[in-house]
């Protein structure tokens, strides 16, 4: 079932996931709103990319494209060679069981479920046994050894991100998409959260995706993809805070 | 408006699909119950109309005293009356057998007869009778009935037609009014109905004919209505405790339906929290929230009760005409609409009382809960221990009033036994235990649900998520399948104690109805030679049994028992006979089997040497069996033929007891036929068909298992209607939890299974529960009521009980699944 892909040299090559020319538009007529307006842009294997913008820039809108969770009005979103845009249903679901990971906001843990039943439910539900190996190593570096037999209604809101961080990460998915993960958590916490981010990018070669609208967070990432108006408006390559404030700014400023 | 309740409608106003929803079990409720009124009514008045005998059109009957002819032509020629009928019966033997003669009309509205075939007599002599009385008394269309009236006066009657009649007993016959009199050679009427004018002063001519019948013994005149009401009664002797057992069994589908309305709402209130909680924190007031939410539930109860009314009166006035399609009479049952008010209000106050509780706890949030997330909301595990205690204090209720009745059962044949309150002791103890099932249900779900989601775990995550969801919100849980259990427990109790009842029925026919005919004399006289070679040379006859029985037995100081040589094996139905010891093993000269009673009376056990009498004549017998109640043939004593021999009694046999050789109607009188044949000419015997009276006891054992089951049925239609919403609340209120299964790689396909499957185990657990309690609570008021039933486990029943509620409340969760596996993950994600 997989279509022969459209490679395109400057943007596919390295992309563990990579956006092409995608237009997402909502509605119909004098009330369509142009979400995604032609953004093209690739997301290297093994790195930690930020994605920021101001409020209805068109970032969340880009990551459920790219995460096969929503469809484009057009364009293409290439993943690892697939092109998710032409896939039924049951491609798509398959993708976001093997291939995927998500970090969410508000954690989305499933409330009757430990945490380690959360954990393992994306490979529980492809039918698969965890790498024990991996498994332990992910347990122990996300603190979580202790808690593995509690609710999430039991865990703080760090240990929940933790734990959906695990889930995420455990399936070895080619890329993870991670939605404003510190948006609901203290700022230790959140810097806990991001700091694990960043190793799982470095120590374990995990692509990730951060949509974030906080410098701070996204300081934490290898590279800063800003977007506005539904087109990309530039980017940063080995952020700081200041320099990712600045370009919001002036973002804000030229609006 | 209160501002509170204004967002409330707003709400109601912008889904009100959700209000339907909340409201379902409540709309089935008041459906059940409007549509129990109207059956009543159809019933009472098909009563009226079929079963009181008297036809509708009657205004005003002569009745209970000297009524002649002469006073039928006075009435006759009053003015105001349209029409007279008068009833009276004659009738003689004819051949074995005897046929009734009833005054009739013939046709118009006084008629209780309606023509099939021919027509009804225009002179003397002759007669109609009905379907069964031509199969049974080989009459025919033309031929001639000659009645034995006694001292030589033989009367033939020629058939002239055949007409159908209310209750045909097969022995009967419609003739004009002079036909009969002349018969009975007396001038002697037993009632006469009559038809007024439209218009004529009822009360003047009823005057008019208490003077008309003046005498001796004055017969009473009374309305049409009255006779009519006083005879249904006799009739509704049993149909007025039938409406009671209905009004029971509706009761208890309203509070079924009480209970699931209030889960509903429960989580409809579980999910507003943030909702309720925003209202508080910007100042709504505890008072006026509650009066908000209580006010939505008047509306609720409102709307859900007249759709429910108008549904059952749509269904109410499809009946008679369904019926009529299928040629069947059934009346109207009109428009009761008080009872239509009465059962809106009902549903109203039901809803109230449901709302009351989950809105004041809905109105308690702190405000604090605003800025929390709700997901956790309505997905509580466990109970408090106040909910302990409660429980607890529940079950020791109910097990000290089911011991108070387990010390006080009856024995095996107790005497001047009321079983009331004992019967009363059961079902306070059954209600206790429902309510303790009711308190303790959160914390007993999940134990059931480790054990009947066992094999669900195992066929992968689908069904591990699946008993993880029910699991992880057990009081949702909890709340539906104790309604389900309320529904299992009664079809459970009906299965068992039918099925009891029914294995006693059989044991009590083995005894007194062993096969389908008997052929003897009132007298015990011997049978005349040939008559049983020619019953076994017969292909139409089967099993042909000749036995010996005799009276006059003594035992030790019991005097005037029957025995009959009857081998306990002889036919194949005997095998039913309860022993409550020994057995018919080892059967021989010397040995007996003997009734209960006897045993006990004359004290004799399995073993025990006893000696029966009759005149000088004795021998000894060992006791091998004794059985739980009376011998075959109504006897108390089975002897070997050579003992009854020894007693005295003449080899010949008293009597032939018979099998049709094929089954159904044709063959039974076919056989009855052949049998009647071996006797003619001998009217000093006869053949009773002891398969009809068999046929009419299984009838109404299954009739009244049909309606109790029926009845019970509503409660499970609620139930099943409480899983189905429950699933659907369930499913809104977890929209965000598919989004995510969705988003982590979940199929729909998968996704559906499990929202499926979830709901089935709501069926599973209840049906658990429903059993668990349904079974014993059965055997003990069986056992209450004193009849000696034996405790009898339908398990297939049980079983396909089981597994028709699991695919019921399965079936339920089919749509709700459906609709959640639609939505696609983003916008679940993005749901509050």
């Amino acid at each position: 079932m997989q279509t022969q892909p459209s490679r395109r040299p400057d943007q596919a090559s390295l992309a563990a996931v990579a956006a092409v020319d995608l237009v997402k538009v909502y509605g119909t007529g004098d009330t369509a709103v142009r979400a995604l307006d032609g953004v093209t842009v690739g997301f290297d294997r093994g790195r930690f990319t930020a994605i920021m913008g101001p409020s209805g820039s068109g970032k969340s809108t880009l990551m459920h494209c790219l995460a096969g969770l929503d469809t484009a009005t057009s364009g293409q979103v290439l993943l690892g060679g697939t092109d998710l845009t032409r896939q039924n249903d049951r491609i798509l679901t398959k993708a976001r069981r093997e291939r995927i990971g998500f970090v969410f906001q508000s954690f989305n843990l499933l409330p009757q479920l430990t945490a380690a039943a959360n954990i393992t439910l994306p490979l529980d539900l492809a039918g698969r046994r965890p790498d024990a190996e991996l498994y332990d190593r992910l347990v122990t570096t996300l603190g979580l050894a202790g808690r593995l037999g509690h609710l999430p209604s039991e865990l703080s809101g760090g240990q929940q991100q933790r734990v959906a961080l695990a889930r995420a990460l455990v399936s070895r998915p080619e890329v993870i998409f991670a939605d404003e993960p510190t948006g609901n958590l203290d700022s230790r916490s959140g810097a806990e959260v991001l700091g694990l981010l960043r190793d799982s990018a470095r120590d374990l070669g995990q692509t990730i995706v951060m949509v974030t609208h906080d410098p701070g967070a996204a300081a934490y990432a290898d590279r800063v993809v800003m977007l506005a108006d539904g087109r990309l408006a530039g980017e940063i390559h080995s952020p700081d805070i200041a320099a990712v404030t600045d370009a919001l700014q002036s973002l804000a400023a030229g609006r | 408006m209160n501002p509170v309740l204004r967002t409330q409608m707003a709400g109601v106003a912008r889904r009100p699909a959700r209000l339907l929803l909340t409201g379902l079990a409540v709309l089935v409720a008041s459906f059940v119950v409007y549509a129990t009124v109207l059956a009543q009514q159809i019933t009472e008045r098909s009563i009226l109309n079929g079963l009181s005998g008297t036809p509708e059109a009657v205004d005003l009957v002569v009745r209970n005293g000297d009524i002649n002819t002469k006073q039928l032509a006075a009435i006759s020629a009053l003015p105001g009356v349209a029409e007279t009928a008068a009833r009276t019966e004659s009738g003689g033997p004819f051949g074995n057998d005897y046929l009734s003669v009833l005054s009739d009309p013939g046709s118009g509205p006084l008629s209780i007869i309606t023509m099939r075939e021919g027509r009804f007599p225009t002179g003397p002599g002759e007669i109609v009778v009905t379907p069964r009385t031509v199969e049974r008394l080989g009459l025919a269309l033309g031929s001639t009935a000659e009645l034995d009236m006694g001292e030589g006066r033989r009367v033939p009657l020629k058939v002239s037609g055949i007409a159908d009649t209310r209750d045909d007993w097969g022995f009967l016959a419609y003739a004009p009014i002079t036909t009969v009199t002349g018969l009975a050679g007396a001038d002697f009427l037993s009632q006469i109905d009559v038809r007024l004018d439209s218009g004529a002063d009822a009360g003047a001519i009823q005057q008019r004919l208490t003077e008309l019948t003046k005498g001796a013994e004055a017969p009473e005149v009374a309305t049409g209505a009255d006779v009519r009401l006083s005879e249904a009664r006799e009739a509704a002797g049993e149909v007025d405790q039938v409406f009671a057992v209905v009004a029971t069994f509706v009761a208890v589908a309203v509070i079924a339906a009480g209970l699931i309305a209030a889960s509903t709402f429960r989580i409809v209130f579980a999910q507003r929290l943030r909702q309720l909680a925003l209202l508080r924190a910007v100042g709504a007031g505890k008072a006026s929230l509650s009066r908000a939410l209580a006010a939505e539930g008047v509306l609720t109860g409102l709307v859900a009760g007249v759709t429910g009314v108008l549904g059952a009166l749509a269904a109410g006035h499809l009946v008679p005409l369904l019926a009529g399609a299928f040629g069947w009479k059934v009346a109207s049952p009109g428009f009761p609409l008080g009872k239509a008010a009465a059962t809106v209000l009902l549903a109203v106050v039901i809803t109230v009382l449901a709302v009351l509780a989950p809105a004041v706890s809905a109105a308690r949030v702190a405000p604090l809960e605003a800025l929390r997330s709700a997901a956790s909301a309505g997905a509580q595990r466990g109970i408090g221990v106040l909910r302990w205690i409660t429980g607890l204090l529940l079950t020791g209720a109910a097990v000290a009033a089911a011991g108070y009745v387990q010390v006080n059962l009856p024995g095996p044949d107790p005497e001047n036994y009321d079983p009331l309150p004992l019967l009363l002791g059961v079902v306070v103890s059954g209600g206790f235990a429902y309510l303790a099932l009711i308190a303790l249900g959160p914390a007993l779900v999940r134990p059931v649900l480790a054990v009947t989601g066992w094999p669900l775990r195992r066929l992968g995550p689908v069904g591990k998520l699946a008993v993880g969801g029910v699991g992880g919100s057990t009081r949702r849980a909890a709340a539906v399948s104790v309604v389900v259990a309320l529904g299992v427990t009664l079809i459970a109790g009906v299965l068992v104690g039918g099925a009891s009842i029914q294995v006693l029925g059989d044991r009590e026919l083995a005894a007194s109805a062993p096969a389908d005919f008997e052929l003897s004399s009132s007298e015990g006289a011997p049978l005349p030679a040939g008559v049983v070679d020619r019953a076994k040379g017969s292909t139409e006859v089967a099993r042909a049994t000749p036995y010996r029985r005799t009276g006059s037995v003594t035992v030790g100081s019991l005097s005037d028992l029957s025995a009959t040589d009857l081998s306990v094996k002889a036919l194949p139905r005997l095998a039913d006979l309860d022993f409550r010891s020994g057995s018919a093993e080892g059967a021989g000269p010397g040995k007996a089997v003997i009734a209960g009673f006897l045993a006990d009376d004359a004290n004799l056990a399995v073993g025990d040497t006893g000696e029966a009498a009759i005149g000088p004549k004795k021998v000894r017998f060992e006791v091998i069996g004794v059985l739980s109640d009376m011998a075959p043939l109504h006897t108390q004593l089975v002897l070997d033929p050579a003992d009854l021999t020894a007693l005295g009694v003449a080899p010949a046999p008293t009597g032939l007891l018979a099998d049709a050789a094929r089954a159904g109607e044709e063959g039974r009188t076919e056989a009855l036929r052949v049998l009647r044949t071996t006797i003619v000419g001998q009217p000093e015997f006869g053949v009773v068909v002891l398969a009809d009276q068999r046929d009419q006891m299984k009838t109404a054992l299954t009739v009244l298992l049909a309606i109790a089951i029926g009845l019970v049925g509503l409660t499970v239609l609620i139930a099943v209607v409480g899983v189905g919403a429950t699933t659907a609340l369930s499913v809104v209120e977890r929209v965000r939890e598919s989004g995510l299964l969705r988003a982590v790689g979940m199929s729909r396909g998968s996704l559906r299974a499990m929202l499926t499957t979830e709901s089935a185990l709501y069926g599973v657990i209840g049906a658990a529960f429903g059993l668990a309690l349904g079974v014993p609570y059965a055997w003990l008021a069986l056992r209450a009521t004193g009849v000696n039933a034996p405790f009898t486990l339908p398990v297939w029943q049980l079983a396909a009980v089981f597994a028709a509620l699991v695919a019921l409340t399965a079936l339920a969760g089919v749509l709700p699944a459906r609709r959640a596996a639609r939505v696609s993950p983003v916008s679940a994600l993005g749901t509050e």
